[in-house]
């Protein structure tokens, strides 16, 4: 039990060091942004707290000071800048190494290294934040130098007057009150414009008790303090005087400008919201909502009385104007609505997501046999249910499918860090530019993009963009620009790495490859297959290794990754232009639309996406010996699946009748066409995987289970276009026509 | 058929007495560890895959898993089994990097279990039986007869199978 909250808490205090770090990174842009300070302030609060309640003192007593920072940055007693920003990065590191060392059951030994660490950062932070500490402590707090309201600059108009009305009760005096010091002590807050005193309760003089207080006063008073501040004055005399305090006019816009900053942290009531922004103070709000009660006590009493909402009783008892109580009350829905919009996610495990989706995969392929039967004994009466639910399992695909997709945003906002750091190490100037962050994929391809776009990121820093001074010589600006880009482009979502630094140099690279004997030196490569030998290993043309790349182990691994999702990478480069790493993904390893042809006997799914078309040919149209196809004036490569993949012959006799068909596949920008004896039409895939044994294997990316149980392989169209091209020269002709 | 032994397959050799399934192929008694086998099944459907190496049958689909199928017999001697009612697929359980893997082995027929005491087995001859020494992991005397009891792991090695019939042809290519 304990252990699963510690591993909450520790799920969490990564989260939220996560999201600190992105908010830090997002100030250094932006740094008057308070959603992001707020984010800051946030995470360091609810680590503290956690921390504190798990007992884990050494993680309070860090964070606590961070936060008192954050606090003063916050009511803005500390600007923001890049060398605050840097410190706030250090105790963001700093904290995720103390939730470490929770995380690994060292929380009774925390090294004194770490502690004194610890230490040396606060004292830096708050070091530079003492001065500001101390000027804020002597500022008197009746001034109010922390308040908001008083930011605003103040016409001394004649309506620019607070409105005080002191109803006193008869006791007043009996109880030692004593008004004029009240008024007196007011003026200490501001000028005393004007004060009216009303004595119409005043009985005639024989009938005075001259101990009862008969005197109402109406005093206009021209302060820049707030509301609370007012009230504050007549804090003793609560009980026994009315006290309404009327706003100034101008006091009304900030109120309303207040409003439109009321956090959208969470959704307060009405009376929170008006106390938090000053225009009600507390004694009112209290005072309005015993009004309430007592009418919906009345109200249960007596069904046709109506009950008053709590903006319309403050209105009515003159404490706030009306045009304040409408703002905040739209104020109040907007974050109710986008609290229930927080609160519509559920942290859900991933294994069961991953069980849901095998599940419905296996849902989809048992509809396919239900399919298949009623097909088969052609149960009329069936066919309108059977394709009733065969739409609502492919919807319920989509919809598990779609659980699992997250946002590629997350992985590339990561970046941000990356290249900050490594920019300042290397002392380059560098911008990250991230765009097409909404882009969706599926969170287990997620996970494994992490790795391999690490190392393209590193390398785009560290070997393609130059130091300021390089650049400049070349005439570029001195801030180089790193690109992350994401785009859905035919089932597959497309990740760019872009930079526009020194590029690659081909002559180099050609240089090494032939030197480890990777390509022959009277081999004719083109510009393009020339930069795909960086993904071979050993390959590495920087000449000193770097401790963040250029090693020669990178490329390459980079590759393996990808291949393994099922992916392609593509480079290209120019000198001194930059490089650009492509990289091609499907968007899921689970379940996809697919196009199922046969060859012989032998059944095979093409991924649908990839489809472009399909063609009826006879067979004297496809010329034995040419491997291209006149496509609509186009010159189209193909290649026979019967022969690609050996398929033995199930038919006996003479084939030159049978009908063929093209279909015309699409990756990327290269088309082809794949010769094949049969379509069977779409089919929803269930990709399985053909495990450890069939990984080195291209041309065939999966299986997948058909209706009747058979087993049918699905094509991997990058896989069998790369194949065809290698074995190219000789057998098939298929080139890459891009 | 359901599962002839649950429990875990792996290493039994600490008993003194073990059980072993023989088998035929290539008209000799083969045998392998009771703890090995997951489950005997008939031969269905099976799916060829394209560009791998002679010896890998196909895949079968289990309960809706796609398992890979060895041909044993050309795996052992390079000749295809012809199928006969009596073939059989012997599935086992192959640790491979880490992570248990069923994989399935064609056999020409299933005979019975076997208990031979670990005092009857022996080191196989260094030369003189049909298929590669690699293979054998121990010999058995059973009565009057030899059984070859199989090294279950070089037989389903992930680094020989997983060759592709391109790259065999470019190690050819290679060598002319």
């Amino acid at each position: 039990m304990v252990d699963d909250m510690k591993l909450t808490f520790l799920q969490e205090s990564e989260e939220l060091l996560q999201q600190m770090e992105d908010a830090l990174l997002a100030m250094e842009e932006a740094p008057d942004d308070e959603e992001h300070l707020n984010s800051v302030f946030r995470a360091m609060h609810t680590i503290k707290g956690a921390a504190g309640i798990f007992g884990y003192d050494f993680i309070v007593s860090f964070t606590h000071p961070v936060e008192t920072v954050m606090d003063q940055v916050r009511s803005g007693n500390r600007s923001v800048d890049s060398d605050l920003v840097a410190l706030l990065l250090e105790c963001k590191d700093h904290t995720a190494n103390l939730v470490q060392t929770v995380a690994s059951d060292n929380e009774d030994n925390v090294p004194a290294e770490l502690l004194e660490n610890g230490c040396e950062i606060l004292a830096r932070l708050t070091g530079e934040g003492s001065e500001n500490n101390s000027v804020k402590g002597a500022t008197p707090s009746v001034a109010g130098a922390s308040s908001p309201i008083e930011a605003e600059p103040q016409k001394a108009t004649p309506n620019d007057n607070w409105v005080i009305a002191l109803d006193f009760k008869q006791d007043a005096l009996r109880n030692g009150l004593d008004p004029l010091s009240f008024i007196r002590y007011l003026q200490r807050l501001g000028e005393i414009v004007n004060i009216i005193t009303f004595t119409h309760d005043m009985p005639a003089a024989n009938e005075m008790d001259p101990e009862t207080c008969y005197l109402s006063f109406r005093i206009a008073l021209h302060s820049d303090s707030n509301k609370d501040e007012i009230e504050s004055v007549f804090e003793f005399a609560v009980d026994d005087c009315d006290i309404r305090i009327l706003p100034p006019h101008s006091k009304q816009i900030t109120y309303l400008e207040l409003l439109e900053d009321v956090e959208p942290e969470s959704v307060q009531r009405l009376g929170d919201i008006l106390v938090g922004i000053g225009a009600v103070t507390q004694q009112e709000l209290e005072g309005a909502l015993n009004e309430q009660e007592a009418i919906i006590d009345e109200a249960v009493a007596n069904p046709e009385q109506k009950v008053k909402p709590l903006g319309e009783i403050l209105v009515e008892r003159n404490v706030v104007a009306k045009p304040v109580v409408e703002k905040a009350l739209k104020k109040q829905e907007d974050n109710r609505e986008k609290a229930s919009r927080d609160a519509q996610y559920i942290r859900v495990d991933a294994n069961r997501l991953g069980q849901l989706i095998n599940l419905v995969g296996e849902l989809v392929i048992s509809n396919a046999a239900v399919k298949l039967m009623v097909d088969k004994y052609e149960i009329q009466e069936a066919q309108e249910v059977v394709a009733g639910v065969d739409n609502l399992v492919e919807d319920i695909r989509d919809h598990a499918l779609q659980l699992r997709m997250v946002q590629i945003g997350d992985t590339f906002s990561r970046f941000r860090r990356v290249v900050r750091d490594v920019s300042k190490e290397l002392n380059k100037d560098i911008k990250l530019v991230i765009t097409g962050g909404e882009a969706e994929l599926d969170k287990t391809v997620v996970e494994k993009i992490n790795d391999p776009l690490t190392h393209l990121v590193r390398n785009s820093l560290d070997h393609g963009i130059e130091s300021p001074e390089e650049r400049l010589a070349k005439g570029k600006p001195a801030q180089g620009v790193l690109r992350l880009n994401a785009l859905h482009d035919s089932g597959h979502i497309v990740i760019q790495i872009a930079d526009d630094g020194a590029g690659l140099n081909v002559e180099k690279i050609r240089a090494k490859a032939e030197a480890i004997g990777l390509v022959k030196p009277d081999q004719v490569l083109s510009h393009r297959e020339t930069l795909r030998l960086i993904f071979e290993p050993g390959l590495s043309t920087k000449t000193q290794a770097s401790n963040l790349s250029g090693r020669g182990v990178g490329m390459d691994v980079v590759r393996r990754n990808i291949d393994a999702l099922r992916g392609t990478v593509e480079v290209d480069s120019s000198v001194d232009k930059g490089t650009v790493v492509t990289i091609h993904l499907p968007l899921t390893l689970a379940i996809i639309d697919g196009f199922m042809v046969g060859v012989s006997g032998e059944r095979y799914v093409i991924p649908l996406s990839m489809v472009e078309e399909c063609v009826e040919i006879d067979n004297h149209q496809l010329d034995e010996q040419r491997s291209y196809v006149n496509l609509r004036g186009d010159v189209m490569p193909f290649l026979r699946l019967r022969e690609f993949f050996d398929v033995p012959d199930d038919e006996v006799g003479d084939h030159s009748d049978r009908r063929e068909s093209l279909v015309v596949v699409r990756f990327g920008r290269t088309k082809a066409g794949l010769v094949v004896d049969q379509l069977f039409g779409e089919l929803q895939t269930v990709i399985k995987p053909l495990g450890k044994l069939f990984q080195g294997l291209k041309g065939i990316s999966g299986a997948t289970v058909l209706g009747s149980g058979d087993i049918a392989l699905i094509l991997d169209v990058q896989g069998v276009i790369g194949l065809a091209s290698q074995r190219g020269g000789h057998k098939q002709g298929l080139v890459d026509h891009a | 058929m359901g599962n002839i032994v649950a429990g875990q397959p792996g290493s039994v050799e600490s008993e003194e007495t073990l059980q072993y399934l023989t088998f035929t192929v290539l008209g000799e008694l083969m045998a392998i560890g009771i703890l090995d086998v997951k489950e005997i099944i008939e031969v269905g459907s099976m799916t060829r895959i394209p560009m791998t190496l002679d010896c890998i049958r196909g895949v079968i689909n289990l309960r809706g898993n796609v398992v890979p199928v060895i041909d044993l017999r050309s795996r052992l001697a390079d000749q295809p089994s012809v199928l006969s009612k009596r073939s059989c697929i012997v599935l086992v359980q192959v640790k491979v990097e880490e992570e248990y893997q069923t994989m399935g082995m064609l056999v020409d027929m299933v005979n019975e279990i076997l208990e031979i005491p670990e005092t009857d087995l022996q080191k196989a001859p260094d030369f003189g039986t049909d298929i590669d020494n690699e293979f054998i992991d121990k010999m058995a005397r059973y009565h009057d007869e030899f059984i070859i009891l199989l090294n279950i792991a070089r037989v389903f090695s992930i680094d020989d199978l997983s060759a592709t019939k391109v790259q065999q042809h470019l190690a050819l290519d290679n060598l002319s």
